[in-house]
Formats: structure tokens, C-alpha cells, sequence
């Protein structure tokens, strides 16, 4: 379960379809979490402190009982496949390479067939400069981070893109 | 530093950048994906009817109307990149400047020496590339 919950986090950033599964997933999982703290804070209320071990804390019957074990929480917490900016995945040039060019080749304007890293998007790519300004919001959808106009205009291929994040990124390899 | 405008911006990048702030903004308001698509396809459309337009007032006078009409239906809580200003994580991660290794104590920098002589020499190095580009600096007289 550990490998394929890596395996998941990997593939999550170039998979859009996962992408967006994962954000429903995230959001009902809350929910659930919630409905049951309600209903632990309902028991809690109307129940005697558990006795034994030294601690204060109150806690019915049940759910001392219920308390879950540090790989169910592992299990809930952790492998919520969700964006986190907390920590960011280690990324390689390859990496960034590949999801710019997907994002690009998502895009219906864009002829797949004559993408490349080299194609310059308004003359290779027939896009214009609104065109631009769409792939550039895809862009920063795809990388959380924004780009302002000043440097957007300057990016007109797709590797100029991937060195632009692999600066703010600082990755060199 | 560069959220701060130190040239003038050409009409193009005006209405690009409403562009922009436009699509940002229907996507604050409509979270519904169908949505938010058809209506930032028909904001595309009212951008595309008047791409041809040549002449500078008409143009001027459609780009202020835009900038109004954004303005008039900017969101009360817009989405934020973490990393920009205004985010949550804006300068979150700092780093401290390059002088602040110069603040050492020496018997601290005693600890580096070959760093801080190399350190030196690459002050002076510095030194002499900035003199020659811009000149001496100028200090006036200190006369009271």
C-alpha cells in the first residue's frame, strides 16, 4: 500500500484525470473526519475520564477503544493524495520537461504533432498572444506558483518555460 | 522584485494582463468546471471581436471599459498563490544576504580561514569590476 501511495504521489502531478480525483477524494475525506469527531464529542460529553495510565485527558469507553492505531492514522493522513505546499516533491529537469509538454499537448490550440521543446508558440504553434496567456495560467496552475506578465512575455518557447521553473525551483539537475 | 513596473507597458500587454485577471477572477466566482469554462470561452469571444480594432482611442476607450468592468466584479476573497504576496507562504523561506557573513566575529571567521581569505579576495575582485563599470564612487567632503 506504501509503494502504490508513491507510486500514486509520482505519477500525481502528470496525471490530470488523478488530479482530479484526488481533490474529491481530499474534500469527502474531511468531511467523513469531521462527521466523526462530532460524534466522538457527543460521547465524550456525557461520559466518566478513563482510568489508568496517568493521563488527564477524558475519553469515553469507546473511544479509547476506537483510538486509532498510528498506521490507520498513517494510513488516513498520509496517503490523502493531495497537493501539499508544505513540502513539494523533489523534482528533476526531465520531470519539469515532461509536465510542460503534457500541459502544452492538453491544450487543443496546440498541434501535438508539432510540439517540441524548441517550437516557438506563436510562430511554430500558430498561437496568439491570448493563446499565450492561457498556456501560461496552465502553467502556473500546474507548477502553484505565479508568473507575472513581465516574465511571461519573455517566454516564448517550451524550454524557456522549464528553465523559468527550474530557476524559481532551484533545481539544477 | 518584479511585481514592481519600471517600464511603460505597451497596450498589448495591458489587455493581456485583463486577460488574465479576467479568467483569474471567473474562476474565483464559478468553481463549477462547465461553468467557468463556457464563460471564460465567451470572455474569449468579446476579446477575439475586437482584436482588429487599429485605431489607438477606440482601442484605449475598450481597454478602460474592461479594466472598469474587472474592476466591478473582482472577488471578495481572490485565490492567492501561496508564494505571492498576499499568499500564505510569502516569503516564507529567507534567506539571509550575502553581508551577513562579513558581521562575523573574527574568532568566528577564524574558524573558515580559507573560505574568508578566498572571501577577501573575491571582494576585491568585485570591487574593481564595479569601479570599472561604473566608476569611482563619489563621497563628498565631509565639511561642517
Amino acid at each position: 500500500m506504501a509503494s502504490f501511495g508513491k507510486v500514486l504521489c509520482g505519477t500525481l502531478f502528470t496525471n490530470p484525470c488523478l488530479r482530479v480525483l484526488s481533490r474529491s477524494i481530499g474534500a469527502s475525506k474531511c468531511y467523513l473526519n469531521q462527521s466523526k469527531i462530532i460524534n466522538n464529542l457527543h460521547i465524550q460529553t456525557c461520559t466518566a475520564p478513563v482510568a489508568g495510565a496517568g493521563s488527564s485527558r477524558w475519553y469515553s469507553n469507546t473511544t479509547a477503544a476506537s483510538r486509532l492505531s498510528m498506521i490507520e492514522v498513517e494510513t488516513r493522513v498520509l496517503k490523502t493524495v493531495m497537493r501539499h505546499y508544505s513540502v513539494k516533491p523533489p523534482m528533476t529537469i526531465e520531470q519539469i520537461k515532461k509536465r510542460v509538454l503534457l500541459v502544452l499537448q492538453l491544450y487543443d490550440k496546440v498541434n501535438p504533432d508539432k510540439l517540441s521543446l524548441e517550437s516557438h508558440f506563436i510562430n511554430d504553434l500558430g498561437l496568439d498572444s491570448l493563446d499565450h496567456v492561457e498556456v501560461i495560467m496552465a502553467i502556473e496552475d500546474e507548477f502553484g506558483f505565479e508568473i507575472p506578465d513581465e516574465d511571461a512575455e519573455k517566454l516564448h518557447r517550451p524550454k524557456d518555460i522549464v528553465q523559468y521553473v527550474c530557476d524559481r525551483e532551484d533545481i539544477y539537475d | 522584485m518584479s511585481f514592481i513596473p519600471y517600464e511603460i507597458i505597451t497596450h498589448k500587454r495591458q489587455v493581456c494582463s485583463l486577460y488574465k485577471k479576467a479568467c483569474r477572477t471567473i474562476e474565483d466566482w464559478y468553481h463549477y468546471r462547465p461553468l467557468m469554462r463556457i464563460k471564460i470561452v465567451r470572455l474569449r469571444k468579446r476579446f477575439d471581436d475586437n482584436k482588429n480594432i487599429i485605431d489607438v482611442p477606440t482601442a484605449q476607450e475598450l481597454l478602460k471599459k474592461g479594466q472598469h468592468e474587472l474592476w466591478a466584479n473582482q472577488h471578495y476573497y481572490p485565490h492567492q498563490f501561496p508564494s505571492s504576496p498576499g499568499g500564505t507562504a510569502f516569503d516564507r523561506d529567507c534567506f539571509p544576504p550575502d553581508w551577513v557573513l562579513d558581521s562575523w566575529h573574527p574568532l568566528e571567521k577564524a574558524q573558515y580561514p580559507k573560505y574568508f581569505a578566498k572571501r577577501e579576495e573575491r571582494k576585491k575582485e568585485y570591487i574593481a569590476l564595479w569601479e570599472k563599470r561604473w566608476g569611482k564612487p563619489f563621497i563628498p567632503h565631509d565639511e561642517h
